[in-house]
C-alpha cells in the first residue's frame, strides 16, 4: 500500500519541521486510507441509527404480538418472519440494537474511565499507591467474567426499569472488566514517563495534576483505545451470553440474546428465530473488533 | 403449597434429564423374551410406596401394589380393591373391613395389622417420609411429629427431630385401632366425607411383615399385594416386573412381564420407540409436540388426555389495593386467550380451564368459572374501564427457575393488547423465594399458581388452596364464610355425592371474587410401538395404564 511510503515520509518530515505531528493526527491519515476501517464504521454507524431511532427502520412496534401467527416463516410482511410470541422478527432485531449497544458503550466507557484513572495514579505514584491499587486490581483480574458475572447477577438487582436493566449489566461488565485496561493503562504511563519532555516539564515546575493530564494522558491513550474499541464488540457478546443463560437482560427489553436465547427453544421447527438476531450479533460484534483493528494498526505502524 | 412443589419438581428434573446423556437403554430389546418394555426414569428413593412422591418411582409402584381403593381409568372413580367395605356414620369414625383373601407376592396374608403398621410407621416424624402429609386428617397426627416450638430458628440442615422428638409415645396414631384379623378402625381429627377417594393413594398402600424387619432391603426388592411383583431392578438400566403369582384381586394384568427400561432423556426414549426397541412412552419431546409432530412420526399411535394438574393466575388485593374491584380481575381473566396461547406456547398440551377444579377428578362440573373464563377483548375491555382500569403497569410474577416465562410473555401480551395496560413478567425470583414473598403478601399485580392434585376428588383442589386457612392461600388470604360453612357442611355430608354437590357450590363462590384466574388443565400424553394391540390408556395421573396393555 501507500501507507509505507507516508510511513517512511512522516518522520523525516517532521524532524525536519521539528514540530512533530501529533500521535492522533497521523493515525487518522493512515486510518482513512483502510478500507476496513470504512466497512466497520459504515456498519457501526447503521447499528448506532438503530440504537438511536429504531423508527428510522420499521414501522411496527416490537411488543405487538399475533400470537396466533407464531413462528411463521419470512413472509412479504413479516421479512425476517415472527417468533414464537407472534412479535415481528426484524422489528425486534431492530429494537434489540439499542440495549446490546448501550451496554457495549456503557461498560466501554466505564471500564476506560476506571482503568485509566487508576492506571494513571497507578503508573505515575508509583511505590505504594502501585501496589495497593495493582493487587486491588487483580482480585477482579482473577475472577472469570462469567463466573462473577452470573455471581453478581443473580445477588444484586437495580429494579426492573428498562434502564436498571441494562445498567445492571453494564455495571457488572465494568466492575469484571476494569483491570485490564488499568493494566495497560499503568504500564503505558510507565513507559512513558521517563521521557524527556516529562521531565522537562517537571523541571519547569509543573504540577504533578497538569504534567499527568497534559503530558502522560495524551501520550499513553493509544493502546487503551484500541483495546476499548475491540472490547466493545467483546461486551456485547458477553451481554448476548449473559442474556442467553438467563441472567442479563430480560423481557420486555429486547435485545439479541435474549432474542436468541428464545429462538433456541424452537430451533427445528422455526430456524429463522434463531438465525437473524444470530446474525445481526455477529455483525455488530464484527464490526466493532474491525474497527479495533483498524485504530490499532493506525496507532501502532510496526505491526503492519 | 405441596402440589406447586412437586409440580415444579416433575419439570426440573425433567429438565436435568434433558440436559444428561442417555446411559441405559441402548441394549435392543430381543422382541419374545422382554415382554412389553415400557419407558421408566430412575427413581429418586427405594421403592417403598410410603416414600415415593414422583413418577419415577411410583409408575412400577401403581403395579406392584395394591390398595384399600382403586381409580377407575377412564374417570378415576373410587372402587373398592382390597376394601371390602368401608363404613362411618359421622364422617369421623371410620370402619374399614378388609377382604380376607388377599396376599402379598412373598405368600403372608394382607391383613389389619398389615395397613395399621404400614400408616403408623409413614406417619411418624422421624421417618421424614415423604407420604407423611398424607396421614394430617388422623387423630393424634399431630404428635407423631417433630415441631419445634414457634420461637425457635432452626438452622437449614438442622434436623428438628434431634431437639424436638415427638411427643407419642407409643410410635403409633391414636385414630387406628386394629379390631380383627380383617377389620380395623379410623378416626379423624375432623369431618371429613371423602376419605375414601384418598384412600386409593399409594401411601396408603399395606406393608408385609418383612418390610419392617428391614425397610431398605425391602426397598430395593419391594413386596407388595398388586398384580405384578418386582423381580429385579437393575440401577440405571432397568426395572422388571413379572406377574404376582399370588394375586387373587379383581384388576390383573395382560402381559407377564413388563420391563421399565430405565431413560434419562425423552428424546432417547422416544428415538427408541420409533426404532421399535419400546412399547410405550409416556413422555414426548417438546419438540415434537410442536404441531403434531409426534403423532405423525408414530403413524397416529399416541393418546392425550387431561390429568390432575391445574394451573392458575393469582391476585393479592390485600397487597395490591389497586386490584380490590373484582371486576379489574374479571377484566384480566376475560382479556387472556387461553386457546393460543395452548396451541402456540403449549403446542396443544393444555385444555382451557372453565373452573378452579381439574375434568379429571370425582365431582367435577364444567363452567364453574362461567363467562369470566370466556376470551372476550371487547367485554373485556368494556368491563376494564368501567372499573376504573388500575394505574402503571401490571406486573405477572412466575418463579424463574422452571420454564414459566414463555407462556407468561404470552398472557401478558393478550392481557396488554385487549386491555391497553402495561403488562410485563416478573422474572426475579426462585421458586423459594416467590413462595417466601408471597407468604409474606410481597408480591403486587399477579402470579402464577399452579397445582397437581394428591388424589382425584373435587375436594382437594378446593379445600387445600382456598380456604381462610390453607399454607398456600396466598389471596389476601381468600376467607370467604359462605365457602367455608359450604365446605364445612360438604365434609360432613352423608355421602360422596351431596358432599360433591356442596363443593360445587363452594367452587362457584370463587367465580364471584376471582382472586383466582383459572387458565389451563395439563394433558398427559401416551405414544406407542406397532407389536401394542390397540391403544393405551392413560390414567387421571397421567400415567398409561401398563396393566391393560397386550401385545400382538
Amino acid at each position: 500500500m501507500t501507507d509505507t511510503a507516508d510511513a517512511a515520509l512522516v518522520p523525516h518530515a517532521s524532524d525536519e519541521v521539528n514540530d512533530a505531528r501529533p500521535v492522533s493526527a497521523e493515525a487518522w491519515r493512515s486510518l482513512r486510507a483502510n478500507p476496513l476501517f470504512w466497512i466497520s464504521a459504515t456498519l457501526i454507524l447503521v447499528f448506532v441509527l438503530m440504537a438511536a431511532w429504531p423508527s428510522l427502520f420499521t414501522t411496527l412496534d416490537p411488543r405487538t404480538s399475533v400470537l396466533a401467527e407464531a413462528r411463521r416463516g419470512p413472509s412479504s410482511e413479516h421479512w425476517f418472519g415472527q417468533d414464537r410470541q407472534g412479535y415481528d422478527l426484524y422489528t425486534r432485531c431492530i429494537y434489540g440494537a439499542r440495549a446490546s449497544i448501550l451496554v457495549g458503550l456503557t461498560a466501554t466507557i466505564g471500564t476506560s474511565v476506571v482503568g485509566v484513572t487508576l492506571g494513571l495514579i497507578a503508573g505515575y505514584m508509583g511505590g505504594w499507591v502501585d501496589a495497593v491499587i495493582s493487587r486491588f486490581a487483580e482480585i477482579f483480574f482473577g475472577i472469570p467474567l462469567l463466573l462473577g458475572a452470573i455471581i453478581i447477577l443473580q445477588s444484586v438487582s437495580f429494579g426492573n426499569s428498562y434502564f436498571a436493566i441494562v445498567g445492571q449489566v453494564a455495571a457488572v461488565l465494568i466492575v469484571l472488566g476494569w483491570p485490564s485496561i488499568f493494566r495497560l493503562m499503568r504500564s503505558a504511563v510507565i513507559q512513558v514517563k521517563p521521557q524527556e519532555y516529562v521531565q522537562a516539564a517537571r523541571a519547569l515546575g509543573c504540577s504533578p495534576l497538569r504534567i499527568a493530564r497534559s503530558h502522560i494522558l495524551p501520550n499513553a491513550l493509544g493502546p487503551v483505545i484500541v483495546v476499548s474499541t475491540i472490547n466493545l464488540g467483546v461486551f456485547i457478546s458477553a451481554e448476548a451470553a449473559l442474556s442467553f443463560l438467563g441472567i442479563g437482560l430480560r423481557p420486555p427489553t429486547v435485545s439479541w440474546g435474549v432474542m436468541i436465547s428464545d429462538g433456541a427453544g424452537a430451533m427445528q421447527s422455526a430456524p429463522h428465530g434463531l438465525l437473524f438476531p444470530s446474525l445481526f450479533l455477529s455483525l455488530a460484534v464484527l464490526a466493532f473488533i474491525m474497527l479495533g483493528d483498524a485504530i490499532r494498526d493506525a496507532f501502532d505502524p510496526k505491526s503492519k | 403449597m405441596r402440589g406447586i412443589y412437586r409440580a415444579v419438581g416433575v419439570v426440573a428434573a425433567s429438565a436435568l434429564a434433558l440436559t444428561l446423556s442417555a446411559c441405559g437403554g441402548d441394549d435392543s430389546g430381543d422382541d419374545s423374551e422382554a415382554g412389553l418394555t415400557v419407558f421408566g426414569c430412575n427413581p429418586e428413593n427405594p421403592l417403598v410406596p410410603q416414600n415415593t412422591a414422583e413418577t419415577c418411582g411410583g409408575d412400577p409402584q401403581d403395579l406392584t401394589v395394591a390398595k384399600l381403593i382403586h381409580y377407575d381409568v377412564e374417570n378415576a372413580a373410587p372402587e373398592y380393591d382390597i376394601a371390602e367395605s368401608i363404613e362411618t356414620k359421622d364422617n369421623q369414625n371410620f370402619t374399614v373391613k378388609i377382604k380376607p383373601d388377599y396376599k402379598f407376592s412373598d405368600g403372608t396374608a394382607v391383613t389389619a395389622e398389615s395397613f395399621v403398621k404400614a400408616w403408623n410407621y409413614a406417619a411418624w416424624g422421624p421417618n421424614a417420609y415423604q407420604a407423611n402429609y398424607f396421614f394430617e386428617p388422623f387423630a393424634g397426627y399431630g404428635a407423631m411429629q417433630c415441631v419445634p416450638p414457634e420461637n425457635v430458628e432452626l438452622g437449614e440442615e438442622e434436623d428438628p427431630c434431634a431437639k424436638y422428638p415427638p411427643t407419642d409415645k407409643d410410635e403409633a396414631l391414636d385414630g387406628l385401632k386394629v379390631v380383627d384379623e380383617t377389620t380395623f378402625t379410623i378416626q379423624t381429627t375432623e369431618k371429613v366425607s371423602n376419605l375414601e377417594v384418598r384412600l386409593g393413594y399409594t401411601a396408603f398402600a399395606p406393608l408385609p411383615e418383612s418390610f419392617f424387619e428391614d425397610p431398605e432391603a425391602f426397598g430395593e426388592k419391594p413386596v407388595g399385594a398388586g398384580p405384578y411383583q418386582v423381580d429385579e431392578w437393575t440401577k440405571n438400566e432397568e426395572i422388571v416386573l413379572s406377574k404376582n403369582p399370588e394375586y387373587s384381586g379383581e384388576f390383573p394384568g395382560i402381559e407377564d412381564k413388563i420391563t421399565f427400561r430405565i431413560y434419562e432423556n425423552a428424546e432417547a426414549a422416544y428415538a427408541d420407540l420409533q426404532a421399535g426397541n419400546l412399547d410405550v412412552i409416556n413422555q414426548i419431546p417438546t419438540d415434537s409436540l410442536i404441531d403434531d409432530k409426534w403423532l405423525s412420526d408414530l403413524d397416529d399411535r399416541g393418546t392425550s388426555r387431561p390429568v390432575g394438574v391445574t394451573q392458575t393466575i393469582g391476585i393479592n388485593p390485600v397487597a395490591d389495593k389497586s386490584l380490590d374491584n373484582p371486576d379489574l380481575r374479571k377484566a384480566i381473566s376475560m382479556a387472556i386467550d387461553r386457546q393460543t396461547v395452548i396451541d402456540q406456547i403449549f403446542a396443544g398440551t393444555r385444555e382451557p380451564a372453565t373452573g378452579w377444579v381439574s375434568p379429571v377428578v370425582d365431582g367435577f362440573k364444567a363452567g364453574a368459572c362461567g363467562e369470566w373464563c370466556n376470551y372476550d377483548p371487547e367485554a373485556a375491555k368494556k368491563l376494564w374501564d368501567s372499573a376504573g382500569g388500575y394505574d402503571g403497569a401490571l406486573t405477572l410474577a412466575v418463579n424463574n427457575d422452571s420454564d414459566h416465562g414463555p407462556w407468561a410473555e404470552a398472557a401478558c401480551n393478550s392481557i396488554r393488547q385487549a386491555l391497553d395496560v402495561e403488562c410485563t413478567v416478573d422474572l426475579s425470583r426462585d421458586f423459594a423465594t416467590f413462595l417466601t414473598d408471597l407468604g409474606e403478601g410481597k408480591i403486587k399485580g399477579m402470579f402464577r399458581q399452579g397445582w397437581q392434585m394428591d388424589y382425584p376428588s373435587i375436594e382437594n383442589f378446593l379445600v387445600p388452596l382456598y380456604s381462610a386457612g390453607a399454607s398456600s392461600n396466598y389471596y389476601g388470604p381468600y376467607d370467604n364464610p359462605e365457602f367455608e360453612e359450604l365446605t364445612r357442611k360438604a365434609a360432613a355430608a352423608p355421602d360422596l355425592d351431596q358432599a360433591n354437590a356442596l363443593y360445587q357450590q363452594a367452587e362457584a363462590l370463587l367465580s364471584e371474587d376471582m382472586r383466582i384466574i383459572p387458565l389451563w388443565y395439563a394433558t398427559g400424553q401416551a405414544g406407542w410401538s406397532d407389536r401394542v394391540q390397540g391403544e393405551v390408556a392413560i390414567n387421571a395421573f397421567g400415567v398409561p395404564d401398563y396393566r391393560n396393555v397386550e401385545l400382538n
